[in-house]
C-alpha cells in the first residue's frame, strides 16, 4: 500500500499545481473582458462615484499581479467573492446548484460504465460478427450527436410520443424534500421516502441517458479497441489452449488488462460529462448549474465566472486523481513495484 | 497395439484471404505414441506452430481457416467432434507450452488465480485453496520450494526461468494425455533454458505423457526427443527416430539445419572466444544460431 | 493515397461515411444553387408561412418568422465547415509543434510545457470554451478562438505520446550520431511517423469541433442570429416541443449526420492507417 500513498501525494501535488495554473488562466481571461464590470455590476444609472468605490473594492485599479494574488488569497480562505448577478456569495450559489449537476452527472456516469463496458466487452468477444457490427454502429452514433440532441430526440419519444418518462424537473411537486446533501436521491432515503425516491428516480432517467449517450459509445469503442489488441496477445492464447470458457477469457482474461489502458479516457470522458450538463439541464428544466454559468457568462460576472469554472476543474482534478489510483489499484504492477511509477 | 495418442494423416490447411488462396501445409502426416517424446523441426513459417493449432482444435474457430486431412487424438477423429466436445479436450486431455512464459501468463492476474483456472478445468467445483494446495504440490515437482510465495505472486514478480516452471506445472497439472510444446523457453536464457528442459523431460517421463515438441532448434531437440520429423515450407521433409536423423541426413535441407547447429557437425564452428565464461555452456552456441 | 481511398470506399461503413461527408460538404459549397429560398439564411420575416410542418415546398418546415428550415440548414453546414477547418488548421500545427518540442528535448521543456497542457486539459472543454466566448463577443471568429483554445492540448498530447517512443528508435539515433539538427530530426524524422495518427484524428475532430461547437452556440455562446446555425436553431426550437418538433429535430439530425459521416471515414482511416504502420 505504500507505493499507493506515495502515487497519492504526487498526484495531488501535481494536481495542486495544475489547479493554480488553472485559476491563472481563467483569471487572465476574465480579466481580459472589455468593458467596465463595475459598469456592467451596477447598471446604467450609477454614478461615477458608486463605480469608483466598486473598482477600489474589486480592486479593479491593481495591475493584474496584485489582483490575482488579492483573489488567491481569498481563495485560500475559501471565499469566491460576491456574484454581481445574485448579490450573494459565489461559493453560496454554487453551493445551491452544484448538487443538482453533480447528481445528474453521476448517474450518467454509472450508466456509462454500466452499460458502455459490457457492450465493449461483447464487441471484441463476438468480434466481425453481427453483434460486433452492430453495437459499434450503436457507439458510433451515440458519439455523433451532441447531448443537446440526444435530449430534444428521448424527450419526443420518451417523454411526449410515449409518455414514460416526465419531462422536466428533477421530482414532482407534490413532494417537499429539505435538502440536506443536495442529492435528491439520497435527501429522499435519509426522509426515508421511497415513493419520492423512486419518483426523482424516474425524473432523472432520461436527462443521464441523454447525457451519457456518448460516453456510452465512447467506453464500448474503447473497451473494444483495447480489448481487440488484448485478444491477439500470447496470454489469451494460452487461455484458449486451455479451453478456459469463452466468456471468462473476455470477461477477466481480456477485458481486465484491456480496463487499464481504457480508464484514463473514461475518467476523462466522464468529467467532461459536468461541462455537457449544462447542454442536457437546459432541454430537461433541470435545476442545476447550467442556467446560472449561462447568466453569468451573458452578464459578465467575473466572481462567478472564474469560481464557477475553479469548482467545476477541481472536481474534474478530483476525477483524475481517482482514476489514476483506481488504474494503480488494478495494474499490479505499479502496486506492487517498489518505485513509485 | 493401443492407438497412437496423436495421429495426423495428410493435413492440409490454407487461409481465404484479400488476396486469394493461401496454403500453408501441404498434407502433413505424423504421429505420437503414448508417452512418446516427437519433435516437429523447421524454421519460423514452416508451418509448425499451425500444426500445433489444428491438434488443439483453435484454427477450426478462424472461418477464414480450411482445414483438411484427418487428425485424430487417442483413435478419434476431431472432425468428428463438435466444438464442445474439442473444448473438453483442451486443458484436459491435452495442453500446451508457450514459446516466453512471461507473456504468456496474464500480467493483471496471480499466479495461484491462474492456476486455479486450469484445474478448474479438471474439476469444475474445485475450491481455491484446494487448488493452491494442489498447485504447489505440482510446483514441488519442477523444483519450486516457495511455492506460496510463487502462487501469491503476478508474473511480472518472477524471473522468466520460474514463469517457465510454472508454465510446465500448470501443463501438466491436469495429467494431459498430449502436450505441445511450442517452442518452449526459446524467450529464456539459455542455461535457464536447458534446466527447465531438463525438468520437463524428467516430468512427462516421470508422467507417461506424450509430447509433440515443436522447434527451430535441432540441438535443443537431440537431447530430448525420441522421434524427429523435419518440417520445411508446410510439408515433412524427414522423419525418423532421433540418432538415425542425426548419423544420416538425408535430405538437404536437414543437413542446412544441422549446419546451423555447429558444434554437433564438427565443422564451420565460428569465431568465439575461448576465454569467455559462456564458453563452458554447451547450448549457448546452438542457441546464438538458433535465436537469428 | 490510392489504395487507402479503395479500401474506404470498398467497406459498406467507411463508403456510407464517404457519402454523408460528400453531401454535408456538397450541400455547403452549393448551397446558393441547392437552397429553395437562399434568402432565407438572413433575417427574413414571412408571416403567411411561418411555424409550417414540413410540406413542399418547404421540405423540413419553417421556423417561427417563416423561413424555409432545409435552406438554413444547408447554410448553416457553411459556417460549421468553414469553423471546422479554421479550427483544425491552426490547433493541429500549434499543438503538433508543442508536442514534437515537449517529446524530443525532454527536461524542463518537457515538464513546464505538459503542465501548460495539462492546465488546458484541466477544464471540461466545453466549460473552458463557454468562460472563454463569455468574456469576447460572440462572434465567428471568438468561437474559432475559443475551440481552438480549447482543441490543441489533444494533439500535443497525442504527438508526445508517440514522439517519446520514436525518440528511443534506431533511426532517431542514426540522425542524431550523423549530427543531424534538432530541427531536422523533430519535423524532418520524428513527424513524418506522427503524420497517420495526426489525419485520423483530424477527420474524427472534424466532426467533433463541428459537435462543439453547436453546443456553444446552443448556449447561446456562438454565432449570433440572423446567420443560421445548427445548435442556436436547435436551442430556439427546444421551447416549442413537441408541437413544433421540426425545429429541432431537422437540425438536431443534420448535426448528427455530419459527425457521424466524418467519424465513419475516421475510424475506418485509424483501421488502414494503424494496420499499414
Amino acid at each position: 500500500m505504500i507505493p499507493l500513498a506515495r502515487l497519492l501525494a504526487k498526484r495531488l501535488a501535481t494536481s495542486l499545481i495544475v489547479l493554480i495554473g488553472v485559476s491563472m488562466l481563467i483569471f487572465a481571461i476574465a480579466r481580459i473582458i472589455p468593458g467596465d464590470p463595475a459598469r456592467i455590476a451596477l447598471g446604467p444609472n450609477a454614478t461615477a462615484e458608486q463605480i469608483a468605490d466598486l473598482r477600489a473594492e474589486l480592486h479593479l485599479d491593481d495591475n493584474i499581479a496584485v489582483q490575482y494574488g488579492y483573489f488567491i488569497a481569498d481563495v485560500a480562505r475559501g471565499d469566491l467573492g460576491i456574484s454581481l448577478y445574485t448579490n450573494r456569495p459565489v461559493t453560496a450559489d454554487i453551493a445551491l446548484y452544484l448538487p443538482a449537476t453533480l447528481e445528474l452527472v453521476l448517474v450518467a456516469g454509472l450508466m456509462m460504465v454500466c452499460i458502455g463496458l459490457p457492450l465493449g466487452i461483447w464487441s471484441a468477444r463476438w468480434r466481425g460478427r453481427a453483434a460486433d457490427n452492430i453495437i459499434r454502429l450503436i457507439s458510433l452514433l451515440g458519439v455523433s450527436a451532441p447531448s443537446f440532441v440526444w435530449a430534444v430526440i428521448l424527450m419526443l419519444l420518451f417523454a411526449f410520443y410515449l409518455p414514460l418518462f416526465p419531462i422536466a424537473g428533477r421530482i414532482s411537486d407534490s413532494y417537499a424534500i429539505s435538502p440536506v446533501t443536495g442529492f435528491l436521491l439520497i435527501d429522499t432515503l435519509l426522509k426515508g421516502d421511497i415513493r419520492a425516491f423512486g419518483n426523482a428516480a424516474w425524473h432523472i432517467v432520461l436527462p443521464a441517458f441523454a447525457l451519457a449517450l456518448s460516453g456510452i459509445g465512447q467506453a464500448a469503442r474503447l473497451t473494444r479497441a483495447n480489448m481487440v489488441e488484448t485478444y491477439e496477445k500470447p496470454y489469451i492464447e494460452m487461455a484458449q489452449s486451455y479451453g478456459f470458457p469463452a466468456r471468462r477469457i473476455a470477461n477477466h482474461y481480456a477485458f481486465r488488462p484491456s480496463l487499464i489502458p481504457s480508464l484514463t479516457i473514461i475518467g476523462l470522458d466522464f468529467a467532461a460529462m459536468l461541462g455537457n450538463a449544462f447542454l442536457v439541464e437546459a432541454i430537461f428544466a433541470w435545476p442545476g448549474l447550467s442556467r446560472y454559468g449561462v447568466a453569468v457568462i451573458l452578464r459578465k460576472d467575473l466572481n462567478a465566472i472564474v469560481g464557477t469554472v475553479l469548482i467545476i476543474s477541481a472536481t474534474f482534478l478530483l476525477v483524475n486523481i481517482i482514476v489514476d489510483l483506481l488504474i494503480a489499484f488494478l495494474n499490479p504492477r505499479i502496486r506492487y513495484s517498489q518505485r513509485p511509477a | 497395439m493401443s492407438a497412437p495418442t496423436l495421429d495426423i494423416e495428410n493435413l492440409k490447411l490454407g487461409f481465404k484471404g484479400y488476396t486469394g488462396y493461401t496454403e500453408v501445409l501441404h498434407g502433413i502426416s505424423l504421429s505420437v505414441n503414448p508417452g512418446e517424446r516427437v519433435a516437429l523441426v523447421g524454421e519460423s513459417g514452416s508451418g509448425k506452430s499451425v500444426t500445433a493449432r489444428i491438434v488443439l482444435g483453435l484454427l477450426q474457430e478462424l472461418r477464414a481457416a480450411r482445414i483438411e486431412g484427418r487428425v485424430r487424438f487417442e483413435g478419434q477423429d476431431l472432425d468428428s467432434l463438435n466444438r464442445r466436445e474439442r473444448h473438453a479436450l483442451r486443458g484436459k486431455a491435452m495442453s500446451m507450452i508457450f514459446q516466453d512464459p512471461t507473456s504468456s501468463l496474464n500480467p493483471v492476474f496471480r499466479i495461484g488465480d491462474q492456476f486455479h483456472d486450469v484445474l478448474r478445468r479438471a474439476d469444475p467445483r474445485i475450491t481455491r485453496d484446494a487448488a493452491l494446495g494442489r498447485a504447489a504440490s505440482i510446483l514441488a515437482e519442477v523444483s519450486v520450494r516457495d511455492a506460496v510465495r510463487v502462487l501469491n505472486a503476478f508474473p511480472f514478480q518472477l524471473s522468466g526461468g520460474l514463469n517457465q516452471r510454472v508454465m510446465i506445472a500448470m501443463a501438466l497439472a491436469n495429467e494431459p494425455a498430449l502436450l505441445i510444446a511450442d517452442e518452449p523457453g526459446t524467450a529464456l536464457d539459455v542455461t535457464v533454458q536447458a534446466q527447465t528442459l531438463h525438468l520437463m523431460r524428467k516430468l512427462v517421463e516421470d508422467h507417461h505423457t506424450a509430447v509433440l515438441f515443436i522447434s527451430h532448434n535441432l540441438g535443443v531437440v537431440r537431447e530430448f526427443a525420441d522421434q524427429i520429423y523435419v518440417i520445411y515450407k508446410g510439408r515433412i521433409v524427414e522423419q525418423g527416430p532421433t540418432e538415425a536423423v542425426f548419423d544420416g541426413p538425408r535430405h538437404p535441407y536437414t543437413r542446412a539445419l544441422m549446419a546451423a547447429v555447429p558444434r554437433l557437425t564438427g565443422g564451420g564452428i565460428p569465431d568465439i572466444d575461448e576465454n569467455s565464461p559462456d564458453f563452458g555452456a554447451p547450448l549457448e552456441t546452438h542457441e546464438r544460431e538458433g535465436r537469428q | 493515397m490510392k489504395r487507402t481511398l479503395a479500401i474506404l470506399l470498398a467497406n459498406p461503413l467507411s463508403l456510407l461515411g464517404v457519402v454523408l461527408v460528400s453531401l454535408v460538404v456538397l450541400s455547403a459549397l452549393f448551397a446558393d444553387f441547392i437552397a429553395p429560398f437562399p434568402e432565407h439564411r438572413g433575417a427574413v420575416v414571412d408571416f403567411v408561412n411561418f411555424n409550417k410542418a414540413p410540406e413542399w415546398p418547404y421540405i423540413f418546415g419553417t421556423d417561427l418568422v417563416g423561413r424555409d428550415m432545409f435552406s438554413r440548414i444547408l447554410y448553416a453546414y457553411r459556417i460549421s465547415l468553414i469553423l471546422g477547418v479554421v479550427v483544425l488548421a491552426i490547433a493541429v500545427p500549434i499543438g503538433v509543434t508543442i508536442g514534437l518540442v515537449a517529446g524530443y528535448l525532454g527536461g524542463r521543456w518537457e515538464y513546464a510545457l505538459m503542465r501548460l497542457t495539462d492546465v488546458f486539459l484541466s477544464v471540461p472543454p466545453l466549460v473552458l470554451a463557454m468562460s472563454i466566448m463569455g468574456v469576447l463577443q460572440p462572434t465567428l471568429a471568438n468561437g474559432m478562438l475559443a475551440v481552438t483554445a480549447m482543441w490543441w492540448p489533444w494533439y500535443t498530447r497525442l504527438v508526445y505520446n508517440i514522439t517519446r517512443g520514436e525518440k528511443e528508435e534506431g533511426y532517431v539515433l542514426a540522425a542524431e550520431v550523423i549530427g543531424a539538427s534538432r530541427a531536422h530530426i523533430i519535423f524532418r524524422e520524428i513527424l513524418p511517423n506522427c503524420v497517420p495518427a495526426i489525419i485520423t484524428k483530424m477527420t474524427l475532430d472534424m466532426g467533433f469541433v463541428i459537435l462543439i461547437a453547436s453546443s456553444l452556440s446552443f448556449l447561446g455562446l456562438g454565432v449570433q442570429p440572423p446567420t443560421p446555425d445548427l445548435g442556436s436553431m436547435v436551442a430556439d426550437g427546444a421551447k416549442y416541443l413537441p408541437d413544433s418538433w421540426w425545429l429541432t429535430i431537422f437540425p438536431g439530425l443534420a448535426i448528427l449526420v455530419a459527425v457521424f459521416g466524418f467519424n465513419l471515414i475516421g475510424d475506418a482511416l485509424r483501421d488502414i492507417l494503424g494496420a499499414e504502420q
